[in-house]
């Protein structure tokens, strides 16, 4: 793994590069995959308007697995962005890698702990705002103490850990499949087993590793879409 | 190998680079403000109206199918009615007809029975008329021939009488003339 960043400080805060282009790079891609998908908006769907359909779907699912009925229904659009996002960005370092003068400039962004965590943040944070607004801010404020009093400091330590096991596991199964990919690209070109033999073994290795990383994207990204639901709807449903 | 794996984790912690998280949030946050402009109201407002189009089609359809049903029952019924309707127009023309015929046939016996009793009549009205005609004729031929028998055998006398007589008689036809 040599992968080196390009840094720009501006304002005192630090850009990676790689990680800035990819995270623009992703939205892009989302963006203009669903503005593709939604031109002509009929009563009969065609067969883009079908294939957006079937994604609301899924994504609506993935809420309604977690909070039927009517209370799920602002979670949505959330999700389903949240859900394409992530899609997209675990999997585009896997088949995206552009490398300048040895500096790399595209990559998963999820693959960066300081991209998974604000991502978490705001789900988090989203959560919160949704609590205080069901049950105003004294009862918000109340909902730590439950279901018995002693549970504060338990249930205060949990919004970290919610925070940083959601963040950072996302972080790590992306990360761990670029660096394998990594791994595996050096030793196609020679670099790690010896010469002509590794290049050869690795071929079907990364073929079937990429395969591997596509599903363990996508299931990441349910993962984390499913995992902000349950945290949204245990903040606005009392035990 | 895992050395540089190492290295690398730590230097992806250490130079943690606090302005993509900024990136990634303003990013995101534009991504789903375009998003629910462009592609989420109009779709989902669609999906909703489709949704409520068929609950609707389908509220329709049994609504229309009970109204055909009961239509249906409706025609039977009134069929049935007309057939019944049909069966009495055939039956009262038929007792119209007969009553009919019946009168008729009564009326043309009637008739038939006054022009016999008429012809009747009339033929003994002739029959009464020729008798006395032939009466008369026969008494005026019994006169004639007694006329003539009598001229050879009457006197004068007679005869002045008889011519009286005549002569009373063609006065008192002249009277009755």
């Amino acid at each position: 793994m040599e992968n080196k960043y390009q840094y720009l400080t501006f304002l005192g805060l630090t850009f990676n590069v790689a990680n800035c282009l990819s995270i623009i790079l992703t939205a892009l891609v989302v963006f203009f995959l669903v503005f593709f998908l939604s031109r002509k908006i009929t009563m009969r769907p065609g067969k883009r308007q079908n294939v957006l359909e079937y994604l609301i779907d899924f994504s609506n699912g993935i809420v309604k697995s977690i909070m039927p009925g009517d209370e799920g229904k602002p979670f949505y659009f959330y999700i389903f962005v949240l859900f394409l996002f992530l899609l997209v960005s675990n999997i585009l370092g896997l088949f995206l890698e552009i490398k300048v003068n040895g500096f790399t400039y595209t990559k998963s962004p999820t693959a960066d702990p300081m991209v998974t965590m604000p991502l978490a943040l705001m789900s988090l944070v989203l959560s919160h705002y949704y609590g205080a607004e069901k049950y105003g801010f004294k009862g918000y404020l109340s909902n730590f103490a439950r279901p018995v009093g002693f549970m504060l400091p338990m249930n205060l330590i949990e919004e970290f850990t919610n925070f940083l096991t959601l963040s950072l596991r996302l972080y790590g199964n992306i990360f761990a499949g670029e660096v394998l990919i990594g791994l595996l690209v050096m030793m196609t070109q020679g670099a790690g087993l010896s010469g002509v033999f590794g290049s050869i073994a690795a071929i079907p290795l990364m073929m079937v590793w990429q395969g591997f990383s596509v599903f363990i994207g996508a299931v990441q990204a349910y993962i984390f879409a499913t995992l902000t639901c349950v945290y949204f709807s245990r903040k606005i449903t009392r035990e | 190998m895992a050395n540089g794996l190492v290295i690398a984790a730590k230097a992806t912690i250490v130079n943690g680079s606090t302005g993509d998280s900024l990136i990634l949030i303003i990013a995101f946050i534009l991504l789903l403000i375009l998003l629910k402009h462009f592609a989420w109201k109009p779709v989902v407002k669609m999906m909703d109206d489709r949704q409520k189009k068929i609950s609707d089609d389908l509220d329709g359809a049994a609504d229309s199918r009970a109204k055909a049903e009961a239509m249906a029952a409706k025609r039977q019924a009134e069929l049935k009615n007309s057939k019944a309707e049909a069966i009495q127009i055939v039956n009262t023309a038929k007792t119209n007809g007969e009553k009919r015929r019946d009168q008729i046939v009564s009326d043309a016996q009637t008739e038939a029975s006054q022009v016999k009793d008429k012809a009747h009549a009339d033929a003994d009205q002739v029959r009464t008329e020729a008798l006395n005609s032939a009466r008369a004729e026969v008494g005026q031929i019994a006169i004639d021939i007694a006329e003539s028998l009598i001229k050879k055998d009457l006197d004068t006398q007679d005869q002045q009488n008889l011519i009286d007589a005549y002569i009373k008689g063609l006065t008192n036809a002249d009277e009755t003339k």
